[in-house]
């Protein structure tokens, strides 16, 4: 398992006896890659299907059905903002604009490219502080268009500073 | 006996004190004793006990929970439980409260559980999302090792049992009970035929039981107070409390703990405060994304349990009441329920996959102006031939929504595609 550090190598081997079958721990081992490198790369993906014994495929097709699995190198912030049913009523849409506007402006005044991201992602659980959302893995309640430039700013200027 | 509708407080009754979620405070209110109990009894009274409460299950489909625990093979041999913490069901956040407020409440009635069907481990399977939560969780299972109430012979007892927590990862579809076991044992979250059914041929094909969070948690409470003291609450059919998780435009959303049985307009009207200044009611969704929407009228005088639900010809699912408000386009409400499905659709099926993707298609074409007044029967074609043909309920579950915003928003619908807009 060459292509992992040894910290992490520590952190693999640790799950690799914690349940009753050895595949089991694929799903928190991919956990603890995205942790560490912030994305899940194609070399890991090899890496463990070596570990594991299986062919590739099988350790792709875990790491691809399951969303929140990052297989592409992400902006340093993601956000995951909540566009289902509540988030929608209470004002997700005006607030989601808001961040792509500020991206957009980061981008077009800095001229380097935006350490956020944004996706839309279903129900994240607490519509009763709808609209919410997670920027990696801190979590935002009543998030509308009135105090989203505040939360997003910190992580752009951040970037800029 | 009489049935009661008064408030209870069973998986809430750690509201308002401090420091509710430490295993200190847990006992100091008499945590654990449950289990000690649960322990000097044979494991078959105690299955009597949980049938004999009516307690059905709380994550959607309301199968009894005793019933489920009795399907388990008496046989020794490698059994598993597991709990359903993937909450996951658009509306509903009634878990997440249980993990804020009480987690040791949801670890013991795991532990009399596992005791009850002859389980030597068991799982917390949490979705990611809720990062907070399954630190609190993990903490709270130390916690309870430490102090003996898991690991070997919790009481001095033969009875010993090893318990992790394992973390999703944005699957809608590991909801249901044979998609998680599927994720748990690290593959797709894809489900499988029953049967068997898992209480048979579960996790790695051994008897496995799947319960719901709030099923569990309600546990202790029955095995202190008796399978009549938990029957007397809610109506004949569906006894007990539950959480309701009442969301959107209304003064104080949140989840509250009401007897099955209790009124909707007092949920509504008194418990959430109303609707926000401004805000009309139009419509509610009683329980979660998948039951059909109901229109005020049908809202009139409806009662809070599976029976009255399913009687207006939507269901009480998981207890998320989602309230819809005027200002709300039902196209656009509809079109984020068809990407919802279209998005979590495992694939296996061809109904799901298709009956999905060919609805959240002409939801999309509707709201781009693209589409055609016959386009809305069209949706109900497609929803009626999704029904009963799949592996999963997931097929099932688009399928109803989409049929009731049809019936009972057809209009608006057809107003929309005229005019390219929302009116």
């Amino acid at each position: 398992m060459s292509v992992f550090s040894e910290s992490i190598v520590t952190k693999i081997n640790g799950y690799l006896g914690r349940y009753e079958t050895k595949r089991s721990s694929i799903l928190p081992i991919l956990h603890e890659l995205q942790d560490e490198y912030g994305w899940i790369k194609p070399e890991h993906l090899k890496g463990l299907s070596e570990e594991f014994g299986l062919p590739e495929v099988q350790v792709n097709e875990v790491a691809t059905f399951y969303s929140m699995y990052r297989l592409e190198e992400p902006k340093k912030y993601r956000v995951l903002f909540c566009d289902n049913i509540v988030c929608h009523m209470m004002g997700a849409d005006s607030a989601m604009a808001k961040i792509r506007h500020m991206i957009e402006d980061f981008e077009k005044k800095t001229g380097k490219p935006s350490p956020v991201s944004l996706q839309g992602v279903p129900c994240l659980g607490v519509c009763d502080g709808a609209p919410a959302m997670l920027v990696n893995k801190d979590r935002f309640l009543k998030v509308t268009e009135h105090n989203v430039q505040e939360i997003v700013s910190r992580y752009l200027d951040e970037a800029s500073a | 006996m009489g049935n009661t509708t008064d408030k209870v407080k069973i998986l809430t009754a750690f509201e308002g004190i401090a420091n509710s979620r430490a295993l200190a405070t847990y006992q100091n209110h008499g945590g654990y004793e449950a289990l000690k109990k649960a322990l000097t009894m044979a494991p078959g009274d105690l299955i009597e006990i949980v049938k004999n409460s009516g307690i059905r299950g709380r994550g959607g489909a309301g199968f009894p929970a005793g019933l489920k625990w009795s399907f388990v093979p008496k046989a020794e041999g490698q059994k598993f439980l597991v709990c359903n913490n993937d909450e996951g069901e658009p509306g509903t956040f009634k878990d997440r409260y249980i993990c804020e407020l009480s987690p040791h409440m949801l670890i013991e009635g795991m532990a009399i559980a596992a005791y009850a069907i002859g389980a030597q481990k068991a799982y917390i399977y949490t979705r990611c999302e809720f990062y907070e939560e399954i630190a609190w969780l993990e903490t709270a299972i130390k916690e309870a090792y430490s102090a003996g109430f898991l690991g070997k012979n919790i009481f001095g007892t033969a009875f010993s049992l090893e318990m992790d927590h394992y973390s999703g990862s944005g699957a809608y579809i590991c909801g249901e009970e044979t998609g998680l076991l599927s994720s748990l044992e690290g593959k797709k979250g894809q489900p499988k035929l029953k049967p068997p059914f898992p209480a048979v041929s579960g996790y790695l094909g051994k008897p496995t039981v799947v319960n719901n969070t709030e099923t569990l948690a309600s546990v202790p409470w029955i095995i202190n107070n008796g399978a009549d003291a938990y029957r007397a609450i809610g109506t004949e059919k569906a006894a007990g409390t539950k959480l309701f998780c009442i969301s959107g435009p209304v003064q104080r959303p949140g989840v509250y703990e009401l007897p099955l049985g209790y009124s909707f307009e007092k949920l509504l009207y008194e418990d959430a405060g109303g609707m926000l200044p401004g805000h009309t009611l139009k419509a509610c969704i009683p329980g979660g994304a998948s039951a059909p929407v109901l229109l005020p009228d049908e809202l009139k005088g409806l009662t809070l349990d599976y029976e009255s639900i399913a009687a207006k010809g939507s269901m009480l699912g998981s207890g998320a009441v989602m309230i819809i408000d005027t200002n709300t386009s039902m196209v656009r409400l509809m079109e984020i329920i068809a990407n919802f499905f279209h998005h979590e659709s495992c694939g296996q099926c061809t109904p799901c996959r298709e009956g999905t993707g060919w609805i959240a298609n002409i939801m999309h074409e509707i709201v781009s102006g693209h589409a055609k007044e016959e386009d809305v029967d069209r949706l109900a074609v497609i929803a009626k031939n999704m029904g009963g043909k799949t592996i999963c309920a997931l097929s099932d579950a688009a399928a109803m929504p989409t049929m009731a915003i049809v019936q009972k928003f057809g209009d608006e619908l057809k107003a929309y595609i005229r005019k390219g807009k929302a009116s």
